[in-house]
């Protein structure tokens, strides 16, 4: 049995190779501090905002020919598979169906449901792998996070704090160091936004544990162990590497979208 | 010491003087016999403490509020003065206290509409001042240029309060939950926290409301840059930092033509100054300078309290205040154009 064991957590250990390899690099001090520096100017490269997982590149709206068409994406889901409940599966499928305005048999207008389309707080982990950069601001007691998109914040104390007041787009952020590794416990989350374009949803359970490993001067490693009883049978989890931006100029700006949303959400409302 | 008591200790001491100073200098001469105020900067000294992040620039890291009840322009009963009394601080504070917290007869429409109680507002003290502004001395802002006068004319005139809201650009940007307000943030009713992360080379503002970051690049870092091309303008500008001692300069450009600051134009330049005082509390400063619309730089000053943890604001997300004045605006037209058509069937018969 022993033995059994002893193979078992070797065959763990190659399986974790990978980022055992990752960790290998040890990323330079937050001056002052033991801690790994992690500041900077971020972005992902990966094709899951439009479908966490594994997609065929899309046509668009066909009036704008291939300008808002869907790349293809192997995914960044572990098992290439979203271990969703029966009645969240079908639910996935719905939020995809009903995305944008659309009107019930009496003519009614029914609200569009994508949240990003609405320009709304993109949420935790997707903030990580929109097509936006963000900005790493790494203090000694705190870290901020702040997202190009809707103008997204988060603040992660490195201190301990007590649990969320109450739910929010963005979560309740909780961070520490594990070696070279910032690991932050989100919770606290509303219902209301989603991972994807794809309709992939979560509930107000939803918990996410995510870590950011430095891999070298210009780049991390991102994992997010994604749990949510209501929804899924079992816990799951995402991978992609981050960027940092080097051109000499990158620079953190504005994507203040609300006015690009106002015809999707007000345009009923205008006056004919 | 509070530390209300202590901001204003050292606003008497490092900005009266320097007025005093100027204008004495300009009425006596070098010469002249120092005045109490003049003689308070011989006395004055840097805080006893000095506050430093492990990396050793100036630490005004934490969460902070600039709640204040004191005004921005100086209303005309206080004319000439710069402080307030003792008896006239609490007798304000008192009104903030009491009459800000009444509740209007249950049951009406006073009672619901808008009636939020101080559990709701943080109006935040009197600082002590008659005014934030502090330079021009009368603690107003200066003359408007002529084309600031025909701007601020036209302004006026399109300012609605009830409708006719033809869409959402009519919400104003709070509404609109765009921005709470352009920059520099003056103190509003409630919500005032900002908290402060700072990294080598770089500070992050996080304000609550409604939700956005600043992120301000460091002279003399690997962040150095010069700002952005002309072309290029943001809701809340383009920052650029340093230290100058104990101080955080930011100088910020690249405004777009929407948020406009007391009317400014997008071409303001603003510049910002952040020093700690005491443990609780930062000296908050601005100058804004726009040719186009003031005949000359003004200034204010706000102190920032410790404050308590942020939490998300956010505004834009279900946004009812938005749906129902556009909706209520549509309902109204509906309403008039019935009416007509009933007049109409009326004067026909």
């Amino acid at each position: 049995m022993q033995k059994l064991f002893t193979s078992v957590a070797a065959l763990v250990m190659l399986v974790s190779a990978p980022v055992a390899a990752q960790t290998a690099y040890r990323a330079p001090r937050l001056a002052g501090t033991t801690q790994p520096n992690l500041n900077g100017l971020w972005q992902s490269i990966t094709e899951a905002n439009w479908d966490l997982l594994p997609h065929e590149a899309k046509a668009g709206p066909p009036e704008f020919g291939a300008l808002y068409a869907q790349p293809a994406g192997t995914g960044i889901v572990e098992g290439d598979e979203i271990p969703y409940q029966p009645w969240a599966l079908a639910k996935k499928k719905e939020n995809f169906a009903n995305r944008f305005v659309r009107q019930n048999t009496d003519g009614v207008r029914l609200e569009p449901l994508d949240p990003e389309a609405k320009c709304y707080l993109p949420g935790v982990p997707r903030a990580n792998y929109m097509p936006f950069p963000f900005q790493i601001v790494q203090g000694n007691k705190k870290i901020v996070i702040a997202y190009e998109f809707a103008s997204a914040s988060r603040i992660i104390p490195l201190e301990k704090v007590g649990d969320a007041p109450t739910d929010s787009y963005m979560g309740w952020s909780q961070g520490h160091f594990e070696g070279d590794t910032l690991v932050v416990d989100v919770t606290g989350f509303n219902e209301k936004t989603w991972f994807d374009r794809a309709g992939d949803f979560h509930s107000e359970s939803l918990h996410v544990v995510e870590r950011f490993t430095p891999t070298s001067a210009n780049s991390m490693q991102y994992q997010a162990t994604i749990e949510d009883p209501k929804v899924f049978t079992k816990p799951w989890k995402i991978e992609f590497p981050l960027y940092r931006r080097t051109e000499k100029n990158a620079q953190f700006l504005e994507f203040k979208c609300v006015p690009f949303a106002d015809e999707l959400v007000y345009g009923h409302l205008r006056k004919k | 010491m509070s530390d209300q008591e202590v901001f204003v200790r050292t606003f008497r001491i490092l900005v009266l003087p320097a007025l005093v100073v100027a204008s004495s200098a300009l009425v006596f001469g070098q010469g002249a016999v120092p005045t109490p105020a003049a003689k308070a900067v011989i006395e004055s000294k840097a805080p006893a403490k000095q506050w430093r992040t492990p990396w050793g620039d100036p630490d005004l890291q934490g969460e902070w509020t600039n709640a204040t009840t004191t005004a921005l322009e100086r209303p005309a009963k206080y004319n000439g003065r710069e402080f307030l009394t003792k008896e006239e601080k609490v007798a304000k504070d008192e009104v903030t206290a009491v009459e800000r917290d009444t509740r209007a007869q249950p049951g009406t429409a006073a009672d619901v509409a808008g009636a939020y109680n101080s559990a709701w507002f943080e109006y935040g003290w009197s600082d002590g001042r008659t005014s934030l502004i502090y330079d021009p001395q009368d603690g107003k802002k200066p003359p408007l240029t002529a084309d600031g006068l025909r701007r601020s004319k036209l302004r006026n005139e399109s300012i609605r309060t009830d409708g006719p809201y033809l869409g959402p650009e009519d919400l104003d940007l709070y509404t609109h939950c765009i921005v709470r307000a352009g920059l520099p943030r003056l103190p509003t009713a409630y919500d005032n926290n900002f908290a402060i992360v700072q990294s080598p080379g770089s500070v992050a503002i996080v304000q609550e409301q409604i939700h956005e970051t600043r992120i301000i690049p460091l002279a003399g870092s690997n962040n150095a840059k010069p700002h952005l091309n002309p072309s290029v303008r943001q809701w809340l500008g383009d920052s650029r930092g340093h230290f100058e001692g104990e101080t955080l300069v930011v100088e910020t450009t690249n405004f777009n033509e929407h948020t406009s600051f007391e009317g400014a134009t997008k071409n303001m330049h603003l510049i910002e100054r952040w020093t700690r005082r005491t443990d609780n509390t930062i000296d908050y400063r601005f100058t804004v300078d726009d040719p186009e619309t003031w005949t000359r730089p003004w200034s204010a000053a706000i102190v920032w309290y410790k404050g308590g943890s942020l939490f998300e604001y956010a505004c834009h997300e279900d946004n009812v205040g938005a749906y129902g004045i556009l909706a209520g605006a549509r309902a109204d037209e509906k309403k008039m154009a019935e009416k007509r058509m009933g007049e109409k069937k009326a004067a026909g018969k």
